[in-house]
């Protein structure tokens, strides 16, 4: 546990797919969330969906799920449609077991997230 | 140290229904399969070995009351709920076996599931019994006085002949309580709550329920794994899913278990136990949590593991 978490963003037509990597738990969720508010901030102008793609991510502990969760609330003040793709089986099972699938739109892949 | 729990519901004591006995004696009966059994003793064993818990068993519906039985001297219990009632009445039959009449109280805080025992409890109305009250607040016995009030129950508090003290334990210091080295950490809560570390003879139990953790200021959650560093059973609010805790019911003051389970790995914890169980949950809803908790642990586990639990009335847990 503890692998330090990477990060890529990239603009596909009026939205904004970012891409962490690693492990996304204490030593990480701080950057995680800081890195999302940042894409956030990107697309406020622009008012096109983010999707986060959850490719190259391993495991999300809680703090990770919270840091998600307080994104997500931000992005509903700022009216961005946040979504999540591509979680490999122990996220979708983390995702499963936190309920976070009942509370965010969970895709299969980033082309299903991005085809809403 | 052996710790009994005596109430391990939240928020209000939930009895369990006739139809819920009913779906678990049909259980029951279908996992038998027209078995016959030669005594009673076959028969208990069959409930205790081959029923799921929730077919065989029950959680129970009494709100919050742990007791840590050091086994002899004086007694230590966490919290008043309706559970402290059958304490009571089980510490009598102690007295008997020559069991000091001492009571050593600890208070997460002072709302209404962790207070509501007290006008039942038999041992308070005894003279000669001593109840020793310990918390981070200072109305304790304000808040004892105020329940027994005319308008809300018949028996004023200065009735009880018990001798009562009471004693504010500031947080961040150890205090030294009935041989035991006592801890205490403030936990955010409606009115604040308080969690308490108890060591004794190389073992730590910690008692931590009734506390919100959002994540928001990780400094303060490092406080609280320091608390549970290698304890030998953390005790913990587990009362919803992390979705809803951080949702629709943000800020009611309660935590999840997938929180817990990731204090304790961090901590090295040895044993989780879920308490404060939502009292909309039936026992089968309870135990498909535990499962999810013990997977969640299993998928997050780094070199040593978390054996938890799911407290229950009755259950007893020896450290």
């Amino acid at each position: 546990m503890g692998e330090a978490m990477e990060w890529t963003s990239k603009a596909r037509g009026s939205a904004l797919v970012v891409s962490p990597s690693g492990a996304i738990d204490h030593d990480s969720a701080e950057a995680f969330q800081k890195n999302l508010m940042d894409a956030l901030g990107q697309l406020a102008e622009a008012a096109g969906p983010l999707v986060v793609d959850f490719g190259g991510v391993e495991y999300m502990s809680s703090v990770g799920l919270r840091a998600l969760m307080r994104v997500s609330k931000e992005a509903k003040t700022k009216s961005v449609q946040l979504s999540v793709a591509n979680l490999n089986e122990t996220m979708l099972e983390i995702f499963q077991i936190s309920r976070f699938d009942k509370i965010l739109p969970v895709h299969a892949s980033v082309d299903a997230a991005l085809a809403g | 140290m052996l710790v009994r729990f005596w109430g391990t519901r939240g928020s209000l004591p939930t009895p369990i229904t006739s139809v819920e006995i009913k779906e678990k004696v049909v259980g029951a009966l279908m996992a038998a399969d027209g078995r016959r059994f030669a005594d009673a003793e076959e028969a208990a064993a069959f409930v205790d070995t081959d029923l799921d818990f929730p077919i065989g068993g029950t959680y129970g519906g009494n709100s919050s009351c742990v007791e840590l039985d050091l086994g002899e001297g004086e007694f230590m219990v966490f919290d008043m709920g309706s559970g402290l009632r059958p304490l009571g009445i089980d510490a009598l039959r102690r007295f008997g076996e020559g069991r000091a009449k001492t009571f050593n109280i600890f208070m997460s805080h002072l709302h209404w599931d962790h207070i509501m025992g007290f006008p039942f409890f038999t041992p308070a109305f005894i003279p000669g019994v001593k109840l020793n009250f310990f918390g981070g607040h200072d109305q304790i016995e304000h808040a004892l006085r105020r329940q027994q009030e005319k308008i809300s129950f018949p028996v004023p508090l200065d009735f009880m002949n018990a001798e009562m003290t009471f004693t504010v334990l500031e947080p961040g210091q150890t205090h030294e309580i009935n041989g035991c080295r006592v801890g205490v950490i403030k936990q955010y809560h409606d009115n604040d709550s308080y969690g308490y570390r108890v060591e004794r003879d190389g073992k730590a139990f910690v008692y931590s329920t009734d506390s919100e953790h959002k994540g928001e200021d990780l400094a303060a959650e490092q406080g609280f794994v320091d608390f549970f560093r290698d304890a030998d059973l953390v005790i913990f609010d587990t009362m919803y899913s992390l979705g809803d805790s951080i949702t629709m019911k943000e800020d009611w003051g309660h935590s999840s278990g997938l929180i817990a389970v990731d204090f304790c790995h961090r901590a090295g914890a040895k044993r989780l136990a879920m308490f404060h169980h939502e009292p909309l949950y039936d026992d089968k809803t309870l135990h498909e949590l535990l499962g999810e908790t013990q997977r969640y642990e299993e998928l997050m586990r780094g070199e040593r593991s978390l054996e938890i639990l799911c407290a229950a009335d009755g259950l007893e847990v020896r450290l």
